[in-house]
């Protein structure tokens, strides 16, 4: 019951923030906490879930920004018609890096994907096709109201609103399927949970596809939005770390998590950037290196493990025998 | 013919861990598999379950040619296994944990929670289904090993030493528990150093010793043969210890 009643208020917060808060920047920068939310939250499901700590998650979110500019840059089409070409692209790709990565355990598994984000960034920046190292841009200005290029941010935040919630409602779903259990399995004991029948390959194999797809509609999104996109926007490592640490300081694997964590970091992010300029841009990724250290040495849960407190005391040892 | 396994050989580099070894379980058998640490007991065990790949032999279940089947292929088939060092899902509840089990047979939720309630019910466990798994002791995670692979509704079930850690209370219990189980149907595998486990649950006994199978027969039959007793005790006590009887000299239960 309290659970709805927190449902409901954050829920209404989220609608009623940018009429409340409704200066550009504001606006803006709701828009992009729900953005990196939405990221992050794709990633929650083979970062948090299934455990595999997926460094180049920008990858697939390459995928989505490619393929939305594309759409307009290259066919005329509106970014729009992108976003299904970047999540056959991104599942495709994840099928392909996942098969011999994803029985890599531990870092093993999160070199390997930054190698392949790296790998594709490079290929990307040197393919005069996709506009090399300048990138590509959306519509300048719109056509019609297909081509989602608008001044305010006010629309930008319902869509993203609307498709974090889809994100969302998906994570949800699967947490309470089958296959949502055997990965909260194989990521304690793949060993056991295989044991027991669960198909570990294959259903994490899923999971990573399902949340490249998640990804890469983000990146359109995010393409969308700024209208451009290049190598270091849509494929730097960066993006990869900033979702990562937005899920794991808000918690990685519960489903608010990567919502909490946006919401933390990315005002963070936007007033140094503001107050600092340019002088500043870099210390925002020592401050993530910071938060990294913290999460990793006080709370691995994140934040948001906190509230979900459960017993850690050790029930009378005899009670596995109670008849 | 349940489960057989044709002349199993497990080498790691030019290490023979278990060598040639083969065994037939009939349906109703209480297989025990004994003998010192290192014997290559485990190893075999763990060939038979899918987790270790047999450098050569083969392994069938019910005339099927399971030996490049992986673990969760065996599972489906009905080959369930327990873990010596319990493998609890940390991150769950004992309830989520049997769940895991149960979601062989049915892929709805509900219907694997029903089942899982049913099974702890009958492990004696239903008090804790809501506890963390993490909340659990040594024996309240050995006993969740053997409920999880009841849950995926086995024909065979294989248990790594399901009574290491438990005091002599627990093991009664335990023993009970796997007496229960035999009784409702399944075949059970049992690797197990204690002694009075062996002799008083298992029908046949396979002894091994240097990855070598030196013995096999009733339980009574292999503890008075010479060849176990050396293996266990060495050659000189084994002589020194003729005017005793084994399983006494093996930590057994007082005659």
């Amino acid at each position: 019951m309290r659970r709805w009643i927190w449902l409901s208020v954050v829920v209404a917060f989220a609608i009623a923030y940018p009429l409340l808060l409704s200066s550009p920047f504001q606006q803006r920068l709701g828009a992009l906490v729900l953005l990196y939310a939405i990221a992050a939250s794709a990633w929650n499901i083979v970062g948090g879930y299934a455990g595999q700590v997926s460094v180049g998650h920008v990858v697939f979110f390459g995928c989505g920004a490619y393929a939305a500019m594309g759409a307009y840059a290259k066919f005329g089409l509106s970014p729009l018609f992108g976003i299904p070409g970047g999540i056959v692209l991104a599942v495709g790709l994840a099928a392909i890096v996942g098969v011999p990565t994803l029985r890599l355990s531990g870092h093993y598994f999160s070199m390997a994907t930054i190698a392949v984000a790296e790998t594709m960034r490079l290929i990307v920046t040197n393919t005069e096709w996709l506009g090399a190292a300048v990138g590509l841009s959306g519509p300048t200005v719109p056509r019609n109201i297909f081509d989602l290029s608008f001044l305010s941010a006010l629309p930008y935040y319902y869509l993203f609103l609307a498709i974090l919630s889809i994100t969302l409602a998906i994570t949800w779903w699967m947490t309470n399927s089958r296959m949502g259990f055997y990965l909260r399995a194989i990521k304690d004991s793949e060993r056991a949970a295989r044991s027991l029948g669960a198909p570990a390959s294959r259903t994490k194999l899923y999971a990573y596809m399902l949340s490249a797809a998640l990804t890469s509609v983000a990146g359109a999104l995010y393409a969308m939005m700024f209208g451009f996109v290049d190598p270091e926007s849509g494929l730097g490592i960066l993006i990869s770390v900033k979702i990562l640490i937005m899920a794991a300081l808000g918690g990685a694997g519960l489903l608010f998590g990567p919502l909490v964590g946006a919401a933390i970091l990315v005002p963070l992010e936007e007033i140094s950037n503001s107050w600092l300029g340019g002088k500043g841009a870099g210390l925002t990724f020592v401050v993530y290196g910071a938060i990294i250290v913290l999460i990793a040495r006080f709370q691995p849960g994140g934040l948001l493990s906190l509230l979900t407190r459960r017993s850690r005391s050790k029930v009378d040892t005899g009670a596995g025998y109670a008849p | 013919m349940l489960l057989e396994a044709r002349g199993i050989t497990k080498a790691f580099g030019s290490f023979k861990a278990v060598d040639d070894a083969s065994v037939t379980l009939e349906q109703g058998d209480i297989l025990g598999l004994i003998g010192p640490n290192g014997a290559g007991k485990s190893t075999f065990f763990n060939c038979l379950t899918g987790d270790l790949k047999a450098t050569s032999g083969r392994v069938l279940f019910e005339a099927t040619d399971i030996t490049d089947f992986t673990p969760e292929q065996r599972a489906g088939l009905g080959l369930a296994r327990t873990f010596q060092v319990p493998q609890t899902f940390e991150g769950m509840t004992v309830l989520e944990n049997v769940m895991i089990g149960a979601f062989l047979r049915t892929a709805h939720r509900k219907e694997a929670e029903t089942r899982a309630r049913a099974v702890l019910e009958r492990v004696g466990m239903s008090r804790l289904a809501e506890a963390p798994a993490r909340s659990l002791g040594t024996p309240g995670r050995k006993r969740l090993e053997i409920a999880r692979a009841l849950a995926t509704e086995p024909k065979v079930l294989l248990l790594d030493e399901a009574m290491a850690g438990l005091n002599a209370h627990e093991v009664r219990l335990a023993i009970d528990l796997v007496r229960d189980i035999h009784r409702s149907g399944i075949t059970l595998v049992i690797v197990e150093h204690i002694m009075e486990v062996i002799m008083s649950l298992a029908s046949r006994v396979m002894v091994f010793h240097q990855g070598k199978e030196i013995a096999r027969g009733s339980p009574q039959e292999v503890t008075s043969n010479p060849a176990v007793i050396a293996a266990y005790l060495g050659t000189r006590a084994a002589k020194a210890a003729a005017g005793h009887t084994p399983v006494e000299l093996m930590g057994g239960p007082d005659p």
